[in-house]
This record gives structure tokens, C-alpha cells and sequence, in this order.
């Protein structure tokens, strides 16, 4: 397993408020890892500095074989680069199917010119119906995005995920607002995703993180207060004082 | 899982027209509506329709064009332009340099034969920078007059002026992240900033007197004006029906699908590896070009252009159009431009009787805008779909 993404010495602050303190974390691929911390411990802000959303103060976020600076590359560029993001809040575009949805998150050109140009070729339509069943949407293609319920939105939103064919996935609370049957397949998907790639799980159900499985971190006021199993975090004092014992 | 079950015509083979109806209708109306004219017209037709009602209804397809291409910038992509007009105005002002300039030419070198001497290419250019240039006080031309001679190059700069404007303009804005009211008040700087630059008499472009004289087209003197504006009205019809597919076409594929994701979430676009800014720029120029196209059809119906043309209020009106007519839909910001320009030409043209209520006389000039904006509320508050969204009810009883 080699380092994917690394995270360090990273700090960021927001009108006064430090909302992440010399944070260091790095990720190798594959692999699952599940971040867990009480609210405002800088989990999401975490996630906009590696996807671009927000600049550091301070600190540095490398990417890859050739340590590419991401801090130097736009949103697009980033994302072009091989991260994904899924957000907390289930963001597909509810004016446009569910087809739509996934055929502009597939792994084409970016380009205004060649995305004009660009019509669905027979690997394209294979594509977008593999990836319907996987998400189990297959029947809804032609559906509105925003006719589906929120679940099956969660869903889409990792199927354009899945799509884009990322290296590294950054997933914000996947589970919340799921019934127990769709949590279950979340979990497979996630696992499954975790076999070829870097997956990184942002939740607060730690049932939830218990099915995944795999090494924990947890952050606390902006930075890293244990990381490791699932059993040996949770036997953590310090972990047991900010977060668990509340 | 369920396995998948492949559709045996997999939608994105369908043709362009079979997934855009719409396209086919509009067409149809279209070429049935220039028929109609052209039957009626005094110019080739029966003479029941006047010459002056042809080029006014000329002018308003060149209107509905510049509409859709609000429609595509605003309604589509989400940027709400308030300076379209200003690459109206321009493509209006490269052709009408044109114009001028060669007719003057023509009239002077026809004064000039009659003298004993045939007179020098310098003295029929001095005359004629002195017939243009002596309503400012100046007998020079300009420097950017030194191609309005050529007909091919101003038709370039029909195209290259607006689409570099826009270029430039939306590089700067866009690339800064400008976006939602701050970019409406940028393009309203815009517009205002250029009508008062062009508005100076030193500008070269004889100040608020403006380029007159454009109905006469060199070259076509012997051609009646009823006659030329019928030609008009078909050249004004071709470049709407060509913009309407262009843009339709634009906006059917994946293309589309951006754009429109754009305007509903410019960040989840981002993060889809998308370069934001390189579509709204595409989008932004290709409007600000089509809407060039459309200023340089429509000033040689109007037969004159000054700078008031690109004042702010102008690209105002077209933002009202688009929102009346149903924004997010081709056929209705066609709609909207259509019929708020011709109700406003009837009512404030003369052609509405004045209501006298005893106590209070209703002048229509001066409540044509009270009703605009009151029409503009309602639409807002009640239709936020406009008058196109009533073809959705009509769709929708068909199924």
C-alpha cells in the first residue's frame, strides 16, 4: 500500500477560529478509512482543503506518486486529478434525470469543446447502466433526479461518484437518512469501492463504522486525537473524554 | 442486484429533432409566419401590409434572436446579464459604419463627376470624412474608420467586436468568481460606460448624433424600400431560425446538461472536475456574438443608431422579455420579445385609443411602462414560468 494523499502540518482559521490545528493524515491506496469526531472538529473542513474549496493558512496537502501540490490547482483541476467528493447533503441535479446525472460525471473529456462535440457511445450507455445497477437505479434512467426519494438520492450521488472513477473518494455521512436495508448496501458499495481505491468516510454512527470495518481516525479540534482500530480508539481515554462519553 | 435491463434504443441515439419537438413547431411557425408576410407585404405581395409594419416586424424577429440569446446566458446557464445590449448596439454600429461610409462615398464621387476635373481618391476621401464627420465639428476620419470602406471587414467586426468585448469582459469576471447580482451591476457598468464613451463626439463615432441614413443600402439604391424591407424581414427570419437551432442543438447534449448544472450548483460542477468558468465564458461570448448578429439586421431596418441604444435600461427590457415570456425555454423568451415589443410599439406609437374616464384620461404613453412593470410583477409573483409555462399545461393534457 503506498501513500495516496498527505496531509500535513495543516492549519486553517476562520474570523479567529482555529478550525483546524496542524492537521496531519495521510491516506494509502486501496484503502477504507472511516473519520469520526464530535461536531465542529474539522471533519468537512478537512475535506473542502483537500478538494480545493478552502485555502490553509498553513501546511502542506500532496497528492499522488509526484507529490503534487494540490494546494496550487483549482476545484476542476483536483477533481480531474482523481478525488471525488460526495457531500452531506445529498447534491445531484434534481432538474435533469438520473441519467444525466451519471453520463456527466463519467470519466470523459472536461472541455467545453469536446463535451459539445461529445455524444453517448455504446461503452458510455454500458457504462451508465452498470453503474445504474449498482445503485440500484436501473429502472429510474429516465426519472428526474429530484422525483427520487432521499436514500436513492444518497445513491445517485455516489453512483456519479463511482462515475468519475476516482482514486481517492471523500464521502461526507453517506448513511444519514438511509433505512437499515439501504445503510447495508451503502456499506457494501463502499467496502467494495475500498478494494481498488482510497476511500475516506466521513460518519457519526458508529454502527455504521463498525460494518465498514477498517482504520479510524478521529479528530478533535482540528487535529488527530487517535487513530487506529475501531476497538483500540474507542478504548482510548482521551478519545472516551471528548467524544464517546458525552 | 437486479441485473440491468439494456433498453433496445438507448435514448442518446435518438435524433436531434425526435428529442426537440419544440424545434420543429417553432420552424414551422416561423416559416409560416414569413409566408403570411411576404403575401401581405406591399413589396412582393397583395400591398395590404405596409412597408413601415414590415420592417417593424423584421425588427422584432432581430429582437427575438437577441432574446434567446438572453435566454441561453440567463435562463440556461444561470449568469444574469444586464449588457447584452451593448454587443446589439456594436454589431448595429460595425455594419452601420459600413453603410454610411459607402453610400456617402457613392454620393460624393457622383457630385464630384459632374465637375470639369475627375477628382483625386484624396479629395473624395477628404469629402467624404468632411460629410460624415461635420455634424461633430471635425473633417478628419477616424481611425477606426479605416476599414469601413470594406464590406467584409465590417461584417468581421459585426462578429469580432462583441465576441472579444465579451471575451474580455467575462475573462476578468468570470475568472474572479464574480457571480449572481454583482455580475448584473458589472454588465450594467458595461453597457453604461460604453453608451457615455460613445456618446462624446471625439469618439469617432459622431456622438449622440449616431450613424443615420442606414436604409439606404449602397449598391441596392435602385431597389425600393418596400421591396429591401421584405428582403430584410427574410434575412431577419433565416438568422432567427438559424440562432433558434444553433442554440437548441447547443443545449441538447451533454453540453446542455452542464450548463444547466451550472446554473443550479456552479460548486457541485466544480467538483466534478468541470472548469466552471470556461463554460459560462463560452456561453457569455457566443451569446454576446449571436446578439451582435442580430444589432447589425436590426439597425439597417430602424435606419438609424446612437448611443442610447446601448443604455442600461435597454438590456433591462430584454431581461423583462426573457422573464415574461418564460425563462429556461427558447420558444419563450421568442414569446416574450415578440409580444412585449410590439405592445409596446402600439401603445406607444399612437396606434392604442387613449381611454378617457371623465375624471382621468388614460395616455398610454405614459402608462405603457406602469403596465410593463406591474405585467413583470404578476409574471414574477404568479407565473414564475411565464407565458411559455402555459405550454406545459397543454403538454401535460395531451399525455
Amino acid at each position: 500500500m503506498r501513500t495516496l494523499l498527505e496531509v500535513s502540518g495543516v492549519s486553517v482559521t476562520f474570523d479567529g477560529f482555529r478550525a483546524i490545528n496542524n492537521l496531519s493524515i495521510s491516506i494509502g491506496e486501496p484503502e477504507l478509512r472511516a473519520v469520526i469526531g464530535p461536531n465542529g472538529a474539522g471533519k468537512t473542513t478537512f475535506m473542502d482543503i483537500v478538494t480545493g474549496k478552502t485555502k490553509p493558512d498553513s501546511g502542506k496537502v500532496l497528492w499522488g506518486e509526484r507529490s503534487v501540490d494540490l494546494l496550487k490547482l483549482s476545484e476542476s483541476q483536483i477533481a480531474r486529478a482523481g478525488i471525488g467528493r460526495k457531500f452531506q447533503k445529498p447534491t445531484v441535479f434534481e432538474e435533469q434525470s438520473v441519467r444525466d446525472n451519471l453520463s456527466m460525471a463519467l470519466r470523459n473529456k472536461r472541455g467545453p469543446f469536446s463535451v459539445l462535440m461529445w455524444r453517448a457511445g455504446a461503452a458510455d450507455d454500458a457504462r451508465i447502466q452498470e453503474l445504474a445497477a449498482e445503485i440500484g437505479l436501473s429502472e429510474r434512467l429516465d426519472d428526474m433526479a429530484g422525483a427520487l426519494s432521499h436514500g436513492q438520492k444518497q445513491w445517485l450521488e455516489i453512483g456519479m461518484l463511482l462515475a468519475q472513477d476516482p482514486r481517492l473518494l471523500l464521502v461526507d455521512e453517506p448513511a444519514a437518512g438511509m433505512t437499515p436495508a439501504e445503510r447495508g448496501h451503502t456499506t457494501e458499495l463502499l467496502k467494495r469501492a475500498a478494494q481498488t481505491r482510497a476511500v475516506m468516510v466521513i460518519e457519526h454512527d458508529m454502527e455504521f463504522i463498525r460494518r465498514l470495518d477498517c482504520r479510524v481516525t478521529v479528530l478533535h479540534e482540528g487535529s488527530v486525537l487517535a487513530e487506529g482500530s475501531l476497538d483500540h480508539v474507542t478504548k482510548d481515554q482521551q478519545v472516551i473524554d471528548v467524544y464517546l462519553g458525552r | 442486484m437486479e441485473t440491468p435491463k439494456l433498453s433496445p434504443v438507448p435514448r442518446a441515439r435518438r435524433s436531434f429533432l425526435r428529442e426537440n419537438p419544440s424545434v420543429l413547431w417553432f420552424m414551422l411557425f416561423l416559416g409560416l409566419f414569413t409566408l403570411l408576410v411576404t403575401i401581405l407585404s406591399e413589396g412582393v405581395g397583395l400591398g395590404v401590409m405596409s412597408t413601415s409594419l414590415v420592417k417593424v416586424l423584421g425588427m422584432t424577429l432581430c429582437l427575438c434572436l437577441i432574446a434567446v440569446a438572453m435566454d441561453v446566458v440567463w435562463g440556461y446557464c444561470g449568469i444574469l446579464s444586464l449588457g447584452h445590449f451593448a454587443f446589439f448596439g456594436l454589431g448595429g454600429y460595425a455594419i452601420g459604419m459600413w453603410l454610411m461610409y459607402a453610400r456617402t462615398d457613392g454620393v460624393i464621387r457622383d457630385s464630384l463627376a459632374r465637375g470639369d476635373i475627375p477628382p483625386t481618391e484624396a479629395e473624395v476621401a477628404e469629402a467624404v470624412a468632411a460629410q460624415i464627420f461635420g455634424v461633430v465639428g471635425s473633417s478628419e476620419l477616424p481611425l477606426i474608420w479605416t476599414f469601413a470602406h470594406s464590406l467584409p471587414l465590417q461584417l468581421a467586426f459585426v462578429v469580432l467586436v462583441p465576441g472579444l468585448l465579451a471575451l474580455g469582459f467575462g475573462w476578468l469576471a468570470f475568472r474572479s468568481r464574480v457571480t449572481g447580482v454583482y455580475l448584473s451591476i458589472l454588465t450594467q457598468a458595461m453597457t453604461l460606460a460604453l453608451a457615455l464613451y460613445l456618446f462624446q463626439n471625439d469618439t469617432g463615432l459622431r456622438g449622440n448624433n449616431g450613424l443615420s441614413g442606414l436604409q439606404n443600402i449602397p449598391g441596392l439604391l435602385d431597389v425600393p424600400q418596400a421591396v429591401l424591407s421584405v428582403w430584410f424581414f427574410w434575412a431577419s427570419a433565416l438568422a432567427l431560425g438559424l440562432g433558434y437551432v444553433l442554440f437548441a442543438w447547443v443545449l441538447s447534449g451533454k453540453f446542455g446538461s452542464v450548463v444547466r448544472a451550472i446554473r443550479d450548483n456552479e460548486a457541485r460542477v466544480r467538483f466534478l472536475g468541470y472548469n466552471v468558468e470556461g463554460y459560462k465564458l463560452f456561453v457569455f461570448t457566443l451569446t454576446a456574438v449571436v446578439a451582435g448578429l442580430a444589432g447589425a439586421l436590426y439597425y439597417p431596418q430602424a435606419g438609424i443608431i446612437n448611443p442610447a441604444e446601448l443604455a442600461p435600461i435597454a438590456s433591462i427590457y430584454l431581461a423583462v422579455w426573457v422573464a415574461i415570456g418564460g425563462r429556461g425555454r427558447l420558444y419563450g423568451a421568442v414569446i416574450g420579445a415578440a409580444s412585449v415589443s410590439l405592445l409596446s410599439s402600439w401603445l406607444t406609437g399612437g396606434g392604442a385609443p387613449n381611454i378617457d374616464l371623465g375624471f382621468y384620461r388614460i395616455v398610454w404613453t405614459d402608462w405603457w411602462l406602469v403596465l410593463l412593470g406591474l405585467g413583470f410583477v404578476a409574471v414574477t409573483l404568479f407565473f414564475p414560468k411565464g407565458i411559455g409555462g402555459l405550454f406545459d399545461l397543454l403538454v401535460r393534457k395531451q399525455k
